[in-house]
């Protein structure tokens, strides 16, 4: 299977990380307007906001529901497939929650309820700032432990990082908030990211052979395996979209359009990186391993 | 493949230990058929079965302090001050049972002249226990089919929340349930199997924690204060009934929702005392040793009609019908197998040998059963552990395509040095961006953002499960079909 070949052995290593460098600049600009409007670098949805999501199948009009629950701090309301509704509301106190879940129960039987306190929200959008956080760092260790050596370890870094803030940015562009599901996505992506990483700095770090050569063949088992998986999630993805399962739909879409950026990064940020590593930069460091 | 290599290949450690591990995750899983359809022993999370959750949040705060009073002074002190139930847990830890900001309390300790050294909202252990068994105790007795209470302790030992689960049930049945009162009563026989009113529930006005009267003397109790009026009351019926004549044969029942929680005569001291005047401190007396001291635990919930012992606010709740979780289940099942048949799909375009592709299918696919076996032991499967459950099928598959192209490098198959020689190079890669997923998911799995644990260890276990044991076997698999 060859759709086309990877070789990038005319393009200048600078070139390479050029389109990168631009989405990610892009990213960083979208992802630090969120955060300078929300406190967060992705929307927030109720999970961290606080609120209540009803979820609901009705053929009532969305104007029947917003008349019906007139009163309430009525957001917003969703139509899926099948007359599912999707409705959102602002926080409650505990009494009007408890006369709302009646309300709701009344004329919705089998409803879908999901309510977080703001101060509950604010808790769990501190731990996940931590988590991300931890996470990320003990990634960076791990990287370094294992190469040794600063510069292919930092591309490493660098391409996970790329891929985290370009995904965060598509979420805000797609209307994607960030809620639990969609930070566990985001945490797989660094361990995603780094997989085709660690293959790409390992084959050639670690393997006799030409430079080229030995990209292209990383390439290969590379782009399979991103192949592979974006099919599993896909497939993951569409199946819980049809079935109205938001959470796993949610972590689904958000590792799609991770694993779209994460080949960008490892075959254009990280390879260029690596390039530069072995053609130059090494070079100042010792010229006798200068590569072929 | 001949019958030799096969022998040979199943005796390789790594194969063995793999059949091994995929019988008994089988065998545990127990697929059988029941009424409804194929039963199994896998642990369903609400959102699957349906059900609902409410978590609380405790107002209440556990301090340190450095003070220059005396300890004693100043929990008086502050008691007065904050108006509010205030414990002394060691001799610088406190348990404040108020909903109050670290800013409010730092402001009152100034104002004794005392440092706040530490504030984090929540309870000690013990209190959690406390609540934990009064919840589930008030739940039992109301015949919930299926409830679970989940107490959420951070690192540092402090409880700011508790969870209850109870499958079946609506979110309004839930907040009823968990917001409702027991009906409690004392009452005195009169004469034979005859008793009276004496009070109800709402007329106990505190209730203390067990303690021994005397003290260290291992007789257990819990004493409690009711209003004036019940205190006349109480000595009313006392006298009408003759208790305070002869207390034997005039027992004072306690009931709770029309059960006799606790029966026993009045002392002769209290008999004596009533006789006198009335008297509103109580003390129920259970009897010596570890069974005085539970039976004085489970009393002391009666007692105090259900009600928890901190203050607490709604933090998050939710529900699932049944019906839908039925439709999760479902549409989760087929999202797996369509993960599952996208992989050999995508895998077969770019090998296209059934030798290598059935054998990754087969070894991703009991990576899954593996993984679900061993939630039955220590995770309930719910939505967010299914998403990663097909997130590991991800990730594994991912590895199965390293380990086979490193050993097929150039096209050939190696001899059996080079090849193991390879072998171990790729496990080398898979176990760094193993390590680094490990890593990853570890916060999300030590801290508690509720639904995602189920994700986080799910991950970390398919991870561990994978470079342990499926990857190393499917590595010594695939040599023996590519050396036919």
């Amino acid at each position: 299977m060859n759709f086309f070949t990877y070789d990038i052995s005319s393009i200048s290593p600078v070139k390479l990380c050029v389109i990168p460098a631009v989405i990610l600049l892009l990213s960083l600009l979208s992802v630090g307007m969120m955060w300078m409007q929300t406190g967060l670098p992705v929307s927030p949805g109720i999970e961290f906001e606080g609120g209540i999501s009803v979820t609901i199948v009705t053929d009532e009009s969305p104007e029947d529901i917003t008349a019906y629950f007139s009163g309430y701090p009525l957001v917003s309301v969703n139509e899926g497939i099948n007359n599912g509704k999707y409705l959102k509301f602002g926080p409650m106190d505990d009494s009007t929650v408890i006369e709302f879940t009646k309300k709701v129960e009344e004329r919705y039987k089998g409803a879908k309820i999901d309510q977080i306190g703001s101060s509950f929200g604010k808790t769990l959008q501190d731990q996940a700032t931590i988590a991300i956080l931890i996470s990320f760092i003990g990634m960076a260790i791990v990287v370094f432990v294992v190469f040794r050596t600063f510069v292919p370890a930092a591309a490493v870094v660098v391409s996970a990082f790329a891929d985290m803030v370009m995904t965060a940015a598509a979420m805000n562009l797609f209307g994607i908030q960030l809620s639990l599901g969609t930070t566990a996505a985001l945490l797989m992506l660094i361990g995603y990211s780094v997989d085709s990483d660690i293959l790409l700095t390992s084959r050639v770090l670690k393997r006799k052979g030409r430079f080229d050569e030995k990209m292209q063949g990383a390439f290969k088992t590379g782009i399979i395996m991103t192949s592979t998986t974006f099919g599993a999630i896909l497939a993951m993805w569409l199946v819980a979209s049809i079935g109205g399962i938001q959470i796993i739909a949610e972590i689904g879409a958000v590792l799609l359009i991770g694993l779209l950026f994460d080949v960008m990064n490892t075959w254009l940020t990280n390879a260029g990186i690596i390039k530069w590593y072995m053609t130059e930069g090494k070079g100042r460091l010792s010229t006798a391993q200068r590569g072929a | 493949m001949d019958k030799d290599t096969f022998v040979e290949m199943i005796k390789d450690y790594r194969v063995a230990i793999y059949l091994v591990l995929l019988i008994t995750s089988i065998i545990v899983i127990f697929p059988h058929p029941g009424p409804s359809g194929i039963e199994t022993n896998l642990q369903f999370g609400l959102d699957l079965d349906g059900g609902s959750w409410i978590q609380l949040e405790f107002q209440s705060a556990v301090v340190t302090f450095k003070s220059d009073m005396s300890v004693e002074q100043f929990v008086t002190d502050l008691k007065t001050k904050l108006d509010a139930e205030v414990s002394l847990v060691d001799e610088n830890t406190l348990e404040i049972r108020k909903g109050i900001s670290e800013e409010e309390l730092r402001q009152v300790f100034s104002e004794l002249d005392t440092e706040l050294v530490s504030y984090n909202p929540g309870v000690t252990k013990a209190t959690a226990e406390d609540v934990k068994r009064i919840l589930e105790n008030k739940i039992n007795s109301l015949g919930t089919r299926d409830a679970k209470v989940y107490v959420i302790t951070a690192l540092n030992g402090i409880s700011r929340y508790v969870r209850i689960e109870m499958a079946g049930v609506s979110m309004g049945e839930a907040q009823e349930i968990v917001g409702k009162q027991g009906k409690f009563e004392i009452r005195i026989h009169t004469t034979g199997n005859e008793t009276e009113h004496v009070l109800f529930g709402d007329a106990i006005q505190s209730v203390a924690n067990p303690s021994q009267t005397p003290p260290n003397s291992n007789n257990w109790g819990v004493s409690f204060v009711i209003t004036q009026s019940a205190g006349e009351d109480l000595r009313q019926a006392a006298i009408n009934s003759g208790a305070t004549k002869s207390p034997d044969g005039h027992n004072l029942d306690m009931i709770l929702d029309g059960k006799v929680v606790y029966s026993a005569p009045l002392s002769p001291d209290l008999a004596a005392e009533l006789q006198a005047k009335a008297t509103t401190n109580l003390l129920a007396s259970t009897g010596y040793g570890e069974e005085g001291r539970e039976q004085a635990k489970l009393l002391e919930i009666h007692l105090r009609n259900g009600a928890l012992p901190v203050g607490v606010t709604i933090a998050g709740s939710g529900s699932v019908s049944p019906e839908l979780g039925d439709q999760f289940k479902f549409w989760s099942v087929l999202a797996g197998i369509f993960a599952l048949i996208a992989v050999g799909i995508s895998v077969y375009i770019r090998y296209r040998e059934p030798g290598i592709v059935l054998p990754m299918v087969m070894i991703n696919a009991s990576e899954v059963i593996i993984l679900l076996a061993s939630t039955v032991f220590f995770l309930q499967l719910d939505l967010a552990t299914i998403a990663g459950l097909i997130a590991v099928l991800g990730t594994g598959i991912d590895q199965l395509v390293i380990i086979t192209d490193e050993i097929l490098h150039e096209g050939k198959v190696p001899s059996p040095n080079l090849y193991m020689k390879r072998l171990k190079r790729a496990l080398g890669i898979i176990i760094a961006s193993a390590g680094t997923v490990l890593i990853a998911m570890l916060p999300l799995a030590v801290m508690d953002l509720s639904t995602l644990r189920g994700f986080a260890m799910i991950t970390i276990l398919g991870v561990l499960v994978g470079v342990l044991v499926t990857r190393p076997a499917y590595g010594r698999i695939i040599m023996s079909i590519l050396s036919k």
